[in-house]
């Protein structure tokens, strides 16, 4: 077998080769693959043990009739074959996807609105800004705490002013479709920012060239949007559909707090579903882990659906 | 010019190595759970508990009177929030880190006792037995063996405001156990406080939120039912008694006669809409006394009447064990413990402070010199006699647990969303069925 060498322009090294002297160059990629993965090491490490290990355990754990305490019993698909009979699962099945329609496309063309409004100058643009990634900084249990104050139907702020108003209290928590309303309103409260944020970096790499051209060609602002600054996004929007659609997918502690999932089923979504089948009082730590391994199937489905789609756009 | 300082890739990698361990030892304080469990040692226990302020410090006060009675021992008391104890119970059973002694309400005991994860105390408790009902004793009991003390009991009873009874025409309030309103005469006031009540204020609402779900039995237990057959091991809740029950309770949301954010799986709980004066009547338990006294003030006027019956008088076993872990360092140490903490002395203190009834029938007899309240305690000390043996049986199995989430899913199901009382039992029966096989290995 022979291997053909790159040709090379006169004075031009291979790279890699530039400061090594002849038989020292595996010796320096051995010495520079260990300061590697000596660096890699810490965080190999802790993927390793608090993702990887309790990835394959629940794995195991879902094909086992497995409680809090002892070991567990292997039942081969049986948590499966309920999975796919319950209608509880079901109904958090669509729940989980009813939220993420309603969250993912809001928190980013909300996040774009604001990056645009915000990106221009406006007077204490500053202070806006801060206003509106504020909730990031906060914890989303207090945003969920927060949200509790305001959607209480009985003693929230909500209905005190929609009372005072004369317009009557709103059934925030005992109707299903408004406590769903409730739980994806204190979501975008919490997102909008972060994806302004990250709209209003890209933003500085529009070229204003492109732009003035359009002007030149008598685009209007609303088509330089249109048809310059968000294709030229669209790198940026693709990361924040698929961080967006994860995180919603993941929604536990606004869910958790506001409406437990109820009322009835209404607001339980995968996650919180797992929790109470795993963690609850039934602690059903493989049917909990059936759920939850159902919702990394999901998200991996999807994420790989967006991959596939974006690489095709890019092609 | 002298050359920079050059820092080698050995000394890098060090001192981040360094900076990172020293980081996470900063965080140690911002990380660590309060329900991180600890086990003890020879001379020391360690005793998981939660509960309110008074009932943490008087825990204090015990242990370390059991420090004075025994020289050279420790017990370090961890008072952690409610909603946290059982995962850090459980997390320290898995792990063998459980703390030696804890405090855990009956319907969850039965999860521990059941997988052999407590401390078979049989022989030291005899004295105790001797003086409490079966009921009670039954409720720490598995198979025979007793896993744990009953240090007290709670139950509910109706709080009501006689100023917003009186103005709703309403003079006549029951003041002996065999005069309680039937369930009929109960929606009769109830309706006339709906119908006399201010915008935003409702009759009444009951205590049965979250892990309380199980208080939807009272009703049951009312009507005659009950969620097992006799060896537990089949659901009995499509019979009429459970009917008529669910009938009665939905009425409560169908007629507006509950505020409609008192729902099983509702977020808060409804002791704060009444101490805001927006109830005029409260199923609560005697718990919720010391509170009451505290954020009410002399605002308005409360007092208690006994629970409506229907075919016979019924209330839920509330309040706690207190048990030691099988795998506890020093099990005599631990044992001696929870038969200092049984002793008709330390429960009678625990439970005057705390406004909670002892488990001794000795103790019960008295008049105690209860914190707060002590005028209403003689209600709830007698809702505490329709407790039989078989109700506390269905709440104390291995799976009531699970059961008890499935009644708060299910009744939030049939109360907001509009499922209807047959297709609801049956959701539950076969929830009960299904999680019953434990109870078949327990019989077994």
């Amino acid at each position: 077998m022979t291997i053909e060498k790159t040709a090379l322009a006169p004075g031009q090294e291979a790279p890699g080769e530039q400061a090594t002297t002849p038989g020292t160059a595996p010796r320096s990629r051995l010495r520079d693959n260990r300061s590697a993965y000596s660096l890699l090491a810490p965080n190999l490490l802790l993927i390793g043990l608090f993702l990887l290990v309790p990835l394959v355990w629940s794995l195991l754990m879902a094909f086992q009739a497995k409680r809090s305490f002892g070991l567990g019993e292997w039942s081969g698909l049986t948590n499966l074959s309920r999975l796919l009979s319950d209608d509880v699962f079901w109904r958090a099945l669509l729940n989980t996807a009813i939220f993420t329609v309603a969250t993912v496309p809001l928190s980013v063309g909300l996040g774009l609105a604001l990056a645009l409004l915000m990106d221009k100058a406006l007077p204490g643009r500053g202070v806006f800004r801060t206003i509106v990634y504020l909730p990031i900084a906060v914890s989303s249990l207090v945003v969920s705490l927060v949200g509790l104050l305001l959607f209480d139907e009985s003693i929230g702020i909500l209905n005190g002013v929609l009372r005072d108003l004369g317009v009557g209290p709103v059934a925030w928590q005992s109707n299903g479709a408004l406590a769903m309303l409730s739980v994806v309103v204190m979501t975008l409260w919490t997102r909008v920012g972060f994806g302004m944020l990250v709209y209003l970096a890209a933003l500085q790499d529009v070229d204003s060239e492109v732009l003035e051209a359009a002007t030149m060609d008598g685009a209007g602002g609303l088509d330089r949007i249109r048809h310059v600054v968000v294709p030229w996004l669209r790198p940026t929007t693709f990361f924040l559909v698929v961080i967006n659609m994860i995180w919603s997918f993941q929604v536990f502690d606004v869910v958790y707090v506001m409406t437990n999932g109820g009322p009835g089923y209404s607001t339980t979504m995968l996650v919180t579903y797992a929790y109470d089948e795993g963690f609850g009082p039934s602690r059903n730590f493989g049917y909990g882990a059936t759920v939850g391994l159902v919702l990394l199937v999901i998200t991996l489905a999807i994420t790989a659906v967006q991959l596939r789609v974006n690489r095709r756009q890019e092609a | 010019m002298p050359p920079p300082p050059s820092l080698s890739r050995r000394a890098l990698l060090g001192s981040a190595l360094g900076l990172g361990a020293y980081g996470l030892s900063g965080c140690a304080g911002l990380t660590e759970r309060v329900s991180s469990t600890s086990r003890g040692s020879r001379d020391t226990l360690t005793f998981q508990t939660y509960g309110t302020d008074v009932e943490g410090n008087i825990y204090d006060v015990l242990a370390r009177r059991f420090e004075e009675q025994n020289r050279g021992v420790t017990v370090d008391v961890t008072v952690v929030p409610f909603a946290e104890a059982s995962t850090g119970i459980d997390a320290g059973l898995v792990s063998g880190t459980a703390p030696d002694i804890f405090r855990v309400d009956y319907p969850t005991m039965g999860v521990y006792a059941s997988t052999g994860q407590l401390l078979d105390l049989e022989d030291s408790l005899d004295e105790l037995a001797g003086d409490s009902s079966k009921a009670f004793m039954d409720a720490v009991t598995d198979r025979g063996r007793v896993f744990g003390i009953p240090q007290h009991v709670d139950t509910s009873a109706l709080v009501y405001r006689p100023d917003v009874l009186r103005d709703a025409g309403i003079t006549s309030v029951p003041d002996r156990p065999e005069d309680a309103w039937s369930w009929e005469e109960f929606a009769q006031v109830a309706a006339t406080l709906r119908d006399a009540a201010p915008a935003g204020s409702s009759a009444f609402a009951v205590n049965w939120q979250a892990l309380g779900a199980f208080r939807w039995l009272n009703f049951l237990f009312q009507a005659g039912g009950h969620v097992y057959d006799e060896d537990r091991t089949r659901s009995l809740l499509t019979s009429a008694s459970a009917t008529r029950a669910l009938d009665f309770t939905k009425s409560f949301f169908d007629e507006g006669l509950v505020p409609q954010t008192s729902s099983t799986k509702a977020a808060t709980y409804p002791d704060a809409l009444f101490t805001s004066g927006s109830l005029a009547m409260l199923y609560a338990g005697n718990f919720l006394l010391p509170s009451f006294a505290d954020t009410i003030k002399d605002r308005f006027e409360y007092a208690v009447t006994y629970l409506p019956r229907d075919r016979r008088r019924a209330s839920e076993l509330g309040g706690n064990a207190l048990v030691a872990t099988k795998g506890a360092t020093n099990p005599e140490l631990a044992s001696e413990f929870l038969t200092f903490m049984a002793a008709p002395a330390q429960m009678k203190d625990f439970c005057e402070a705390s406004v909670l009834l002892p488990t001794r029938d000795s103790l019960l007899s008295q008049e105690l010199d209860f914190a707060v309240a002590a005028d209403l305690m003689p209600v709830y000390a007698d809702q505490v006699t329709t407790i039989e043996p078989r109700d506390v049986a269905d709440v104390t199995t291995a799976t009531f647990a699970e059961v008890n989430l499935s009644l708060a899913n299910e009744l939030e199901t049939c109360f907001l969303s509009g499922r209807g009382t047959a297709d609801t039992l049956q959701a539950l029966a076969e929830q009960v069925d299904e999680s019953a096989y434990l109870n078949r290995q327990d019989a077994s």
